[in-house]
């Protein structure tokens, strides 16, 4: 018997004591596009992010440019560049961050 | 008199209800298959290459349903729809007619329903595709491996 209440005692406070809940990636995305004035299907975006990365890793976009110009053409019409840019950010850092130096690469001057 | 003339009205729908005319199930320009895909000049490669583009979504998904096939049906599809671009118009045509008046004449649809989607089912997605796919390469077989590497 006590045994059993030390074991409810300890599942207990392991219950209380977890870790909060992590935030999906995908939330957070699309959080941040929300500040961007992105909107649209949180799972479309997240997909088109996701593409965005698989684009650059094959080898069929290569810059910045190219990138932005791919997620421009999914964008709503009347998206921005500065828009597609903001999006390609968000996107490099929480889906492929192994890609953000074509961002710096853009910035500088060629 | 009316009553006389509602009867035979009566009358008369029910034959027709009883004797429909045989269901029209031909081909249009656009069923199942969307003109612009029977009349576009493009390659297969070329087509793909576009919709990778301007419907990526559209096109990832077409992708993993592909590589989820075993390897002969994926080979059977390919060779299918490489077959079919080879067609001019008027074969292309006929292919529409014969897929949509006989539901066993496409062999690969009873190995993989989806077999063609990305090229028949979507007359957004072929619409986009085909305003834009004389722009790719003719050949480029990387196409078809899209999701075989992460």
């Amino acid at each position: 018997m006590k045994r059993l209440i030390i074991g409810i005692a300890i599942a207990a406070a392991a219950l209380g004591a977890a870790a909060p809940a992590q935030a999906d990636v995908d939330t957070d995305f699309t959080n941040e596009l929300h500040t961007y004035g992105i909107y649209g299907q949180k799972d479309f975006n997240a997909w088109i992010a996701k593409i965005t990365c698989k684009r650059l890793n094959k080898g069929v976009d290569h810059t910045a440019a190219d990138s932005a110009k791919f997620i421009h053409d999914q964008l709503v019409l009347d998206s921005t560049t500065q828009q597609a840019y903001q999006f390609l950010g968000a996107g490099l850092r929480l889906y492929c961050p192994d890609k953000l130096p074509i961002l710096t690469q853009a910035a500088q001057p060629s | 008199m009316l009553r006389k003339a509602s009867i035979a009205a009566a009358a008369l729908s029910c034959a027709a209800m009883i004797f429909p005319a045989a269901a029209s199930a031909d081909a249009t320009d656009d069923y199942p298959i969307p003109n612009r895909i029977m009349r576009t000049t493009c390659t297969v490669d070329q087509y793909m290459a576009a919709t990778r583009d301007t419907d990526p979504v559209y096109y990832e998904r077409y992708m993993i349903d592909y590589r989820n096939r075993p390897a002969d049906v994926q080979t059977g599809a390919r060779n299918r729809i490489y077959w079919f671009f080879s067609l001019d118009y008027a074969g292309r045509r006929q292919y529409s007619e014969n897929t949509a008046t006989n539901v066993y004449y496409e062999f690969m649809a009873t190995r993989w329903g989806n077999w063609a989607k990305l090229f028949f089912n979507n007359k957004g997605v072929v619409a986009h595709a085909t305003d834009v796919c004389m722009n790719y390469p003719p050949s480029d077989p990387s196409v078809w491996t899209w999701t075989t590497t992460p």
